[in-house]
């Protein structure tokens, strides 16, 4: 039988992420958990925890800092656990490079290179699992605002291809991730002692003063209005549609 | 069948630039042969028939593609979900669809 992502949804709202990481364990034989290699290691702590057969991956972009590939390895020893690492289409990164270079980004928006070095990759790689875990949190940007605990992943869905994803973290602040950390002495990416809160690629991440969000720490080049596709019908006066609309 | 493409120009009157990729997609595979009517929807004038449109529809991104067909109106704001689904393409490089996939998922960002 389907999974209900409605009613589940509902039912875990306020749910403990322990608890939601067992219930998506538990309900589907292919499941993987993203791991980026920054905070979201307390869900690799959480599953090592319950003892069940769960893929780990992380998307290696090749342009991430050394410390968090020396991070990964740590991860992988401190726990034992096979942490898969997906790699981009080197077909793909070799004409982005030979036609825009290697800092494209800073000229050209990092969308493109996102798109080549992480979006397809983990398409990819979700294209062999039921569903999936993010470390995905409501307090990290205002794009993640209203990100539910548990959601039908409308991104990587396919004809014939259902895909479930769960965000057990979605509740939980920066202060109760690092304290769990704290608590249960969970090994971090040495980055964040050097500020920085939100951790990709090298060239694209920078540390933030204490008491700027995270998301300044992302492609802080970029204007806000050239990192966003909306459309900002908030702005339309109903005056002036319903005026226009009489007058065609 | 009749098919509308919407694309924005930025409060700041800038061309919004995934608009501008999604309109040379069309141009180099010639599918803007099929592309009835091109509308703009301009951030700086909420009066602008892309605007209205997009208002009308319950639409909050850009670009996007409008099909009518007998009557009925469909929206589509992935480019190459539309392209396949509509036109009949190809889905052409696994780049272009992941960007797609991004552009309209913003979340993504920080995976």
């Amino acid at each position: 039988m389907a999974y209900d992502v409605d009613t589940a949804a509902r039912r875990l709202e306020q749910a403990d992420p322990r608890d939601i990481l067992e219930e998506a364990v538990s309900g589907f034989d292919r499941i993987a958990l993203s791991f980026s290699g920054a905070e979201d290691v307390v869900l690799v702590d959480m599953v090592a925890d319950l003892g069940e057969e769960v893929e780990i991956f992380c998307l290696d972009t090749g342009r991430l800092h050394p410390e968090t590939y020396r991070y990964l390895d740590k991860v992988r020893d401190h726990y034992g656990l096979d942490i898969e690492l997906m790699f981009p289409d080197a077909e793909a990164v070799q004409q982005l490079v030979r036609e825009k270079g290697l800092f494209s980004f800073y000229r050209d928006g990092h969308q493109e290179c996102c798109a080549i070095r992480k979006i397809e990759p983990l398409r990819r790689k979700l294209a062999t699992v039921e569903a999936w875990i993010t470390g995905q949190r409501r307090d990290q940007s205002p794009t993640r605002a209203e990100v539910p605990v548990v959601q039908s992943d409308r991104a990587f869905s396919a004809p014939g291809h259902p895909l479930v994803k769960f965000n057990p973290l979605a509740n939980w602040s920066s202060d109760e991730v690092w304290a769990y950390i704290a608590e249960h002495q969970v090994p971090y990416n040495e980055l964040h002692q050097r500020g920085f809160k939100s951790i990709g690629c090298e060239p694209c991440t920078r540390p933030v003063a204490p008491h700027e969000h995270e998301r300044a720490g992302r492609w802080w080049w970029e204007a806000a209005t050239q990192k966003e596709c909306g459309l900002h019908v908030t702005n339309i006066r109903e005056a002036d549609i319903k005026h226009v609309r009489e007058s065609a | 069948m009749k098919i509308t493409f919407v694309k924005k120009i930025l409060a700041d009157g800038s061309p919004c630039r995934k608009c501008g990729d999604v309109q040379k997609r069309l141009d180099e595979t010639g599918q803007i042969e099929r592309i009835d009517e091109v509308l703009i929807a301009d951030e700086r004038d909420p009066t602008s028939p892309g605007m209205i449109l997009a208002s009308d529809l319950g639409v909050s991104r850009a670009p996007f593609f409008v099909v009518e067909d007998g009557g009925e109106r469909k929206v589509w704001t992935v480019y190459f979900k539309f392209a396949k689904e509509v036109l009949g393409g190809k889905e052409g490089k696994a780049s272009d669809a992941a960007r797609d996939i991004l552009d309209d998922n913003p979340d993504l960002d920080y995976i």
